[in-house]
């Protein structure tokens, strides 16, 4: 875009915006860390300081920081006990929260993964009357938001719970909500992984006299196990961090998810910034760990539902 | 060959309909929790609860709602922060695609680095953003309440109220909250426009730009005169895409300001959480679901319309 001779300069010049711009986007991050692990001492000073290290004397001595975790351990909250580990972890985020959101992403992300493999195929394999329509209304239908269909899924949800059914609870309609929103992008996802996946291969299995159905699930299945593995993990995040649904829509507070608890928390804390920034922290940190390890897969599902939608 | 004929039968009925048994249960979920919740919300917004049951009121609801005073100063909210919000992330958003459109060694850790915000729930950051302004003891609210810095007192984000505004009832300029928001939520959604743009920007030829150059145009011509122009259907589904999730997105309303302080960042989506959820108002929330729905109606056929047209054109 510029000149041979500048070039150099300007990558020099290019690489420190870029940089820059990076720790605009840590900065929020950062002092969130920070936060969580100074004491209650440090969180109630005004003016605040960024680090805990002042001594009287000077403004920094980082042998007088006084770092804590006392956030941290009032989240967690951890009572002694003879079991197999010696202590237990009696707070509530740890305990019922963070647990729901597991159950909740890992059901969600396996009923989204198979209806979507499924039908996924079925767009990418077949042609059939109807197909371009419905694909084209699963496309309009992914940009559909939760929230304009949170009101009757709410009152869907209180006429299911009224007529008292066996088995069910609140946990079962909220997977199923969950599944609803997030198949349709998948369903996209996988039609273009499925699309990526020569058809000559499942032809000549078929010729060796494979049925077509386990042509599908030996075959194009494994070859497409990369892309099930991208719709798993989107799903399992975007329904980790999905806060209104999961809040609305369960009565009992203890079949909540973590956002909930979050959120609840935010109230009950409203001074003690630290708390509040270690439950942040402990609530986030699995997914960013998450994505960090698995930032291609992300970005490969990511691109493919961005071309389309 | 008679045998061959009757075993194959069945087995070609069952291969012509696979197709169909694969794609069922996705139709039958999207169904019910997709298409039907849309038809009982106009179907919500034509009745009233009452301690009987349900009473048809035909637009009673739509006329009771436009008639709330918060309603219009919500669509005023509103309005004020999607602008803000799709200009600032867009522009950003552009920015950063065009430094990273080169191919720079760290690009990869670039990249990732700069999509740690796409991945941390909203609500999360709602919460990371509020902690860094709570009044006194918030890092920021160091600097924007000292009196010397921001005459004549001090801005303190969560409790300043909106300034008198400059055109009759419209809510600008925003409350100090709102910019507040408006800058959270685009540090949000940076990524993911960022990635979008610098993918379409890919997509632009080298030698367009570089024949460009060689006729003696400068960088912002070429961003001027051909970037956008070649960008411009992608920077258009990025437009509607923040606007879609902009208009719906509320955990960060919730976390961040929850509305307040008064009502100076309602938005119409936490507007419809007051109203179905704390003041058990169904019939108006309802009403006010559906017109939400059908301005993301708008932009979603809008985007399909260009996405097809982009498609056609290539």
């Amino acid at each position: 875009m510029f000149s041979i001779s500048r070039r150099r300069l300007d990558a020099w010049m290019i690489n420190i915006a870029l940089v820059i711009i990076c720790l605009f986007a840590l900065i929020p991050v950062a002092t969130t860390v920070l936060i969580s692990f100074k004491g209650e001492r440090d969180i109630i000073r005004k003016p605040p300081n960024i680090l805990p290290c002042d001594t009287p004397e000077s403004a920094f001595d980082p042998s007088a920081c006084r770092w804590s975790v006392e956030g941290y351990q009032r989240v967690l909250a951890p009572r002694p006990s003879d079991g197999l580990l010696p202590f237990t972890l009696t707070g509530n985020i740890v305990r019922i929260y963070i647990p729901n959101s597991f159950m909740y992403a890992t059901s969600t992300a396996l009923l989204v993964v198979f209806l979507s493999g499924m039908s996924g195929y079925a767009f990418s394999r077949y042609r059939f009357r109807g197909r371009q329509a419905m694909l084209v209304s699963i496309l309009a239908i992914t940009g559909v938001p939760l929230l304009t269909n949170l009101l009757a899924l709410y009152h869907m949800g209180v006429n299911i719970r009224r007529a008292q059914l066996p088995f069910y609870d609140d946990r079962l309609f909220l997977v199923a909500v969950y599944t609803g929103f997030f198949l349709p992008l998948s369903v996209w996802i996988a039609k273009g992984f499925f699309d990526a996946i020569p058809r000559e291969l499942e032809e000549a299995a078929v010729i060796d006299g494979c049925t077509p159905f386990s042509a599908l699930l030996r075959i194009s299945m494994p070859l497409a196990l990369p892309g099930l593995m991208a719709i798993f993990l989107l799903t399992f995040v975007n329904v980790w961090n999905e806060f209104i649904a999961g809040y609305l829509l369960v009565a009992k507070n203890e079949l909540k998810p973590a956002m909930f608890g979050l959120y609840e928390f935010l109230g009950q804390n409203i001074i003690n910034l630290q708390v509040i920034a270690a439950a942040c922290i402990l609530i986030a940190l699995p997914i960013v760990i998450l994505f960090i390890f698995a930032r291609r897969t992300f970005f490969a599902a990511m691109m493919e539902g961005a071309i389309k939608g | 060959m008679q045998r061959t004929e009757i075993r194959r039968k069945p087995r070609n009925r069952f291969r012509n309909l696979l197709p169909f048994w694969l794609i069922l249960p996705t139709v039958v979920v999207i169904l019910a929790i997709q298409v039907y919740p849309a038809f009982y919300t106009v179907w919500l917004s034509l009745h009233q609860r009452q301690p009987r049951g349900w009473d048809y009121v035909g637009v009673d609801n739509f006329q009771r709602l436009f008639r709330m005073g918060v309603f219009g100063e919500s669509v005023g909210h509103t309005i004020v922060f999607l602008i803000g919000y799709t200009t600032l992330t867009l522009v950003l958003g552009f920015i950063i695609a065009l430094l990273l459109n080169r191919k720079l060694k760290l690009s990869g850790l670039y990249i990732t680095v700069l999509f740690v915000p796409w991945i941390i729930a909203d609500i999360i950051v709602g919460i990371v953003f509020r902690l860094l302004v709570v009044p006194d003891y918030g890092l920021l609210s160091g600097i924007l309440q000292n009196p010397a810095i921001f005459p004549p007192n001090g801005i303190s984000v969560l409790t300043a109220s909106r300034p008198p505004s400059w055109f009759g009832g419209f809510p600008f300029p925003p409350a100090p909250a709102m910019i507040y928001l408006i800058m959270a939520s685009a540090w949000r959604a940076l990524p993911f426009i960022t990635l979008l743009l610098l993918a379409a920007m890919q997509t632009v030829s080298n030698e367009i730009i570089e024949s460009s150059r060689m006729d003696g145009a400068n960088g912002w011509q070429v961003v001027r005169h051909i970037l956008i122009p070649l960008m411009l259907p992608t920077l258009v589904v990025a437009l509607f895409s923040l606007t879609l999730g902009g208009m719906n997105g509320v955990g960060m309303v919730f976390s961040l300001t929850g509305g307040g302080p008064g009502t100076s960042t309602e938005v119409l989506s936490y507007l419809l959480y007051v109203l179905g959820w704390s003041q058990l108002e169904f019939g108006r929330a309802a009403a006010l679901a559906l017109l939400i729905a059908v301005v993301n109606w708008a932009l979603i056929l809008a985007t399909l319309r260009i996405t097809r047209v982009e498609e056609r054109s290539h």
